[in-house]
Parts: C-alpha cells; sequence; structure tokens
C-alpha cells in the first residue's frame, strides 16, 4: 500500500511571525519547517504502511523550501513531491488545493491521501476536502484512527460526542485530527538518509496550471483588513474579609461551572 | 566546516525534543535523588537507533579485523562514527550537557571509554564477547585506573597488582572516583603485573571483570560537587581469580606497553570534554541573555549595565571558541584523521577552563538567584568544574602541551 500525505512547511511558531503590510498574510522569506499537525499524519501513514508500501510527502513551498520535507523524509517517508513557483504567492484554499490535486497526481500510485485537518498558520481547515472534490475522490475528516482493509478504509471519526465508524473505498482523503498518533523520533540513521531521498520540484508549468488561475491573480479572496486582537481584560480581584468564599462560588456559579 | 549542517541541525532538534520529554521531567531525581541514568540512557539509544547503528558498525569493523587477521584483501577500515560523521556522537553530547553533564560522563565512560579500551587491544574474541553490549548501553561498563594515591600520576604509583597463579591471574586492589563504579556490569581494570620486581619497572596489564565476580566488592555511590546523575564509586578487589581469556589482548606483551593504549584513551576522552563544554556554555548564555532582558534593578534592565554586558559578551566568546574546536574535531574525524596528543590536550584545557568561568560569571550574573538550585546556572557551576580535574587535570594537561613544545 502507498500513501501520499499532504504536509506544509511553516515559519516556526517559536520564532514570532510577521505579516507583510502590504499584502496582509504571513512573512515566509525564512526557513520554514514542518507544520507540526502534519507530523501526525505522516506518523500515521508510515504506521499504516510498515514494510509494504511507500509514503510519498506532497508539498507546496516558496523558496524551493526544503527542511520541512527532510524531516518527514527523516521519520521514514520515501520522497517528496514539492511544487514551488513565484506565481504561487497569494494563493487561496482553492488554489492550493488544485496544485496539491495535481502533485499527487505525480507522487505516483497511491491508495490513500492523509492530511492534516487544518495548517497551523492558515487555519482555513478546507483544503484536505478541496483535494478530494478536485481528485472527485471521497473524503472522510477528522480521523482519529484509521485501519485499511482490502480495498476499504475504516476511520474512527471524532465528534463532539466521540466517534463514528466510518468506512469508505479506497482511494480516498482522510483527515488526521492533531495528537492521535505519537510522531516517531527521526533516528541517526533516517536522518542521514533524508538527504539522499528524491525531492521532485515542480513548478506550475509542469502541473498545466495558468499562472493566471494563480497565487494572487487566481484567488476568490482577498485580506482587506488585518486588526490587533483584543487586549484580555483585567481581571477582577476580591479583597478577603472573611466573605470572599461566597463571592467566589457566586462567580463560578454564574460562569455555570459548578 | 564553519556551521552545522542542516542534517546536524535536525539532530539537534529532536535531541532537544527528546530532553524536554523524557529528561527533563525526571531531572529533579536524577540530579538530586538515586536514580541512576541508565535507563534513559538506553531509551535514548533505541529512540534514535543509536544502538542498532553501533551493532551494525562493530559488525562492520569486526568483520574487517578478521579479513585482516585471514590475510584477506580489505577496504579502508569502517569509521568509529555513523557515516564518518563525528557530529553525531557530539550533538547528543552537547544536548545532553545543557541540562544533565552527568549523564554524559555515564554514557562516555561505558560506551566510550570502556568499550575503547577492549576494542583497542582486545582479541578478536574479547571484542566480540564484552564491546557490542557495552556499546549499546545493554551493559553498564567502568573504566577503573585512578586509585586513592595514584591520580596524575596513574601508573607510577599505581598499586593495584596482578599475580600469575598457574594459567591464572590473581587481582588485588582498591580504585576509586570510577564513574558507573556502583552499577557496572563489566570493568576494565588496570593493574601492575607483580613478579617481585621494582613496582616501577612493571608491567601495566588492563583486565576485564564483570560484575558479581568472587573478591570484587562494588560499594554505592561517592557524595560528589557536581555531576549528580553520574554515579561515581569505589572497587575493592581481595583475591579477585581470572584466566588468561580476561587479560586484554591475552598477551603480556601489549605492544608497545599499556600505556599506548590508555593514552589512546585518554586522547578521545579529551575531545568529548570539548563537546560537553559547549553544552554548558551555550545553556548558560542563553539562560544569562534572557535574564539580562527580564530582570531590572534601578529602574531598567540589568542588560543595560555594561558589566553585565562585559560578561555576556566575554561568555560569547566562548562559545564561539569553543564551537570552534568541536568543528574542527568532526573535520579532522571526517577527513580520517586525529589531533596529536598535545592538540586534544590544549583543546580540553581551554574548554573546560572556559566553561567553569562562563557557569561560574553565569551564577554572578544571576546575583542571589544565580546561587539557589531553583536556577540552573547553580547546578551547571558544581557540573563544570570537574571538567578541569578529570581525564587529566588542568595541570597535566599543561605539561602534555608544554612537553610538545619543548620535544
Amino acid at each position: 500500500m502507498n500513501i501520499v500525505v499532504c504536509v506544509k512547511q511553516i515559519p516556526d511558531p517559536a520564532d514570532p511571525g510577521a505579516l507583510d503590510p502590504e499584502s496582509k498574510t504571513l512573512k515566509r522569506d525564512g526557513k520554514l519547517i514542518l507544520d507540526e499537525s502534519d507530523s501526525y499524519g505522516v506518523e500515521m501513514a508510515l504506521q499504516l504502511v510498515g514494510d509494504s508500501g511507500e509514503v510519498t510527502l506532497v508539498s507546496m513551498a516558496p523558496n524551493g523550501e526544503v527542511s520541512g520535507l527532510r524531516t518527514a523524509l527523516a521519520m521514514g517517508a520515501a520522497k517528496a513531491v514539492l511544487v514551488s513557483d513565484d506565481a504561487l504567492k497569494g494563493s487561496d484554499a482553492l488554489t492550493t488545493a488544485k496544485v496539491l490535486a495535481a502533485a499527487i497526481g505525480k507522487a505516483g500510485e497511491y491508495d490513500l491521501v492523509l492530511a492534516a485537518t487544518e495548517s497551523s498558520d492558515g487555519y482555513t481547515g478546507v483544503v484536505p476536502e478541496q483535494i478530494a472534490a478536485v481528485l472527485g475522490l471521497p473524503s472522510v475528516t477528522f480521523a482519529k484512527a484509521v485501519s485499511v482493509d482490502g480495498g476499504t478504509v475504516k476511520v474512527d471519526r471524532q465528534t463532539e460526542a466521540g466517534y463514528d465508524e466510518v468506512t469508505c473505498p479506497l482511494p480516498a482523503v482522510v483527515s488526521v485530527t492533531a495528537g492521535v498518533v505519537e510522531p516517531r523520533y527521526p533516528s541517526f540513521k533516517g536522518i542521514m538518509a533524508a538527504k539522499s531521498k528524491p525531492v521532485d520540484q515542480l513548478a506550475l508549468a509542469d502541473l498545466g496550471i495558468e499562472a493566471a488561475n494563480a497565487g494572487w491573480a487566481g484567488a476568490g479572496q482577498e485580506i482587506v483588513e488585518v486588526a490587533a486582537a483584543a487586549q484580555r481584560e483585567a481581571g477582577e480581584i476580591i479583597e478577603d474579609d472573611g466573605e470572599a468564599h461566597a463571592k467566589i462560588v457566586d462567580f463560578l456559579s454564574n460562569l455555570k461551572v459548578i | 566546516m564553519y556551521e552545522w549542517s542542516d542534517e546536524h541541525l535536525m539532530l539537534q532538534q529532536a535531541m532537544r525534543d527528546f530532553v524536554a520529554k523524557e529528561i527533563l521531567p525526571i531531572k529533579e531525581e536524577l540530579e538530586h535523588g538515586d536514580l541512576p541514568p541508565y535507563d534513559v540512557l538506553r531509551k535514548l539509544y533505541s529512540t534514535f537507533g543509536m544502538d542498532e547503528m553501533a551493532r551494525s558498525t562493530f559488525a562492520k569493523r569486526i568483520a574487517h579485523e578478521k579479513a585482516v587477521a585471514a590475510g584477506e584483501p580489505v577496504e579502508e577500515k569502517p569509521s568509529r562514527h555513523g557515516g564518518g560523521d563525528a557530529g553525531y556522537t557530539l550533538i547528543p553530547i552537547i544536548e545532553l550537557c545543557r541540562h544533565c553533564p552527568g549523564m554524559v560522563t555515564a554514557m562516555g565512560v561505558s560506551v566510550g571509554l570502556t568499550a575503547s579500551a577492549i576494542q583497542a587491544k582486545g582479541t578478536i574474541a574479547q571484542k566480540e564477547r564484552w564491546v557490542p553490549e557495552l556499546l549499546t548501553l545493554e551493559k553498564v561498563g567502568a573504566w577503573a585506573i585512578t586509585e586513592p594515591n595514584s591520580g596524575s600520576d596513574a601508573f607510577g604509583s599505581m598499586l593495584s597488582t596482578a599475580r600469575r597463579d598457574g594459567d591464572e591471574y590473581v587481582l588485588n586492589g582498591s580504585k576509586t572516583f570510577i564513574t558507573n563504579g556502583p552499577y557496572a556490569d563489566t570493568i576494565v581494570f588496570i593493574a601492575k603485573l607483580d613478579e617481585g620486581n621494582d613496582p616501577k619497572d612493571r608491567k601495566v596489564l588492563s583486565f576485564v571483570l564483570d560484575r558479581g565476580m568472587p573478591g570484587l566488592e562494588q560499594p554505592k555511590p561517592l557524595r560528589k560537587m557536581g555531576m549528580h546523575s553520574s554515579p561515581t564509586g569505589e572497587l575493592f578487589l581481595t583475591d579477585v581469580r581470572v584466566g588468561r581469556d580476561r587479560l586484554i589482548g591475552e598477551t603480556e606483551e601489549v605492544s608497545k606497553g599499556g600505556r599506548d593504549g590508555a593514552k589512546a584513551t585518554f586522547q578521545q576522552e579529551r575531545a568529548g570534554v570539548a563537546a560537553m563544554s559547549l553544552g554548558i556554555i551555550e545553556q548558560c548564555l542563553e539562560l544569562c541573555v534572557q535574564y539580562a532582558k527580564e530582570r531590572v534593578q534601578f529602574g531598567q534592565r540589568i542588560g543595560d549595565f555594561q558589566l553585565i554586558q562585559q560578561k555576556l559578551a566575554k561568555m560569547e566568546v566562548a562559545r564561539m571558541n569553543v564551537q570552534n574546536l568541536v568543528f574542527r574535531t568532526i573535520e579532522l574525524s571526517r577527513a580520517g584523521k586525529s589531533m596529536t596528543f598535545a592538540e586534544a590536550s590544549a583543546m580540553k584545557l581551554y574548554s573546560a577552563q572556559v566553561a567553569t568561568e562562563v557557569a561560574l560569571e553565569a551564577v554572578q550574573l544571576h546575583g542571589g538567584n544565580g546561587y539557589m538550585a531553583e536556577f540552573q546556572v547553580e547546578q551547571l557551576a558544581r557540573d563544570a568544574k570537574v571538567l578541569q580535574i578529570y581525564a587529566g587535570t588542568d595541570e597535566i594537561q599543561t605539561v602534555a602541551i608544554a612537553r610538545a613544545l619543548l620535544a
């Protein structure tokens, strides 16, 4: 079984990011890292294929960035397809999905596509389903457990109340909830091997997508304004005059937590 | 090499994640309790496949040696370091030393000193018997040379003896300050062959002992100033009988004497100290920069005071210098070369001194907080001091450097 995992390379959340004042989007010129929320899909894919298949990464990133891909390759993925093109700057979620879907077509034979439910920098949360629609494949969201039996994928799909057991025919696109598996550390051997694993770098033209339909030009959305989040209000300080406990009880019962 | 490669940085990140998840939660027990570091070190080894890699590297090296012994044509000897990159050995040392330098001592003595002593001079059978489990940390190793009355003058004042008795040897003596001594499964014991001759003319022999052998005592750890995550102890041997199969090399005529074997081991140990120093310095500097930005006195952050700036700048100079020494170690090993004994000594001397200096200045910069155990610099200052003492004192390193210059 072969699995394609869509991964995003994002600015390191540990370094405070900055917005480009002109485009009002996140600056992505520095080194990018593997989005942590994608490491769960990579781990799940590696567990599912075991020794009998390959995991291929598919990613779209500026400046031919591969640092994040190398991390997932070191974990055990076999190869990667990276789409990098200046014309992609400003792409919205749907363009991203079209590009990733086209790149998945270049990833060789596959049985299953995994993705995170949403990225940690953009948070649109719609790309996996859009990919499924573009590819004409069934889609299952919010997987907390995935197993494959013959031509069927069985998914425990997280809900507010618990989870639903869902089955669907392969190939399919499944989005994986963060935290449901423990991503492995890259082994020493894996790190050494990652450097020589193939990363197929493609431009828009290689995917047959017109530049006019991508990036700012093709975006169906526009960021019109960026506003600072409201300051958190100061808390209320209660002096203990012997009756403070009653006030705390009132406060908590107003919140309906007791 | 002038900076870490992408692979090195990936390894560094993975190590940091491991330390945060597996070591920091039990740090209190490792540093102030009685929890030996071996289980978490074994976890480190298995998590990163270091055990599997050590096993396969060993297998390649032993196959090479067997081919040489059989007179078959052979290629170049496989490197000790995975993929010929010493960075893979040194980065874990640096990262562990940011928090628990003692763990590195415990690990280094086992997989470094003890395994190397057998690997350097042992027979193929001896290597196969003891080395693989030492390299993977399945067995804990100790290298026993220091005695109550012989430290820097290791060979001259050595009182431990080996006497021939038929086909066997009878070993007697006491050792002290032995890293891993209390928990060691495999011990390399260094003694002088007593043939009734003048002690200064006696041959130096090394024997491999196993835990539990009759006459071998391994008392509980000694209390010390720092390096609490590294158990240190004494060893007492009373008429321990061993066969020739436990004499390293199975010959009393160790090539150029046992002293050269021990010297080669010293050299490797000295390179490791530079990496340890770098970890301590990096951590101290990071903590100090953060503190200098946050701590406010006289209405401004203390980083605005020039006396604090001077401390930070000196720490940065030390960090750059020691990092360059570590880079040089990696470059040399990549080129298949090794440092001269004097150069290794110079590197060890400098790194140990600046690590101690930086750590003590880090305490000073933190003021009263720095003296409290809650702030990590207190621990690192206690830990750093031993770098100037073990693996050859500053004074011994100085002599080695001067001797080479004047030769």
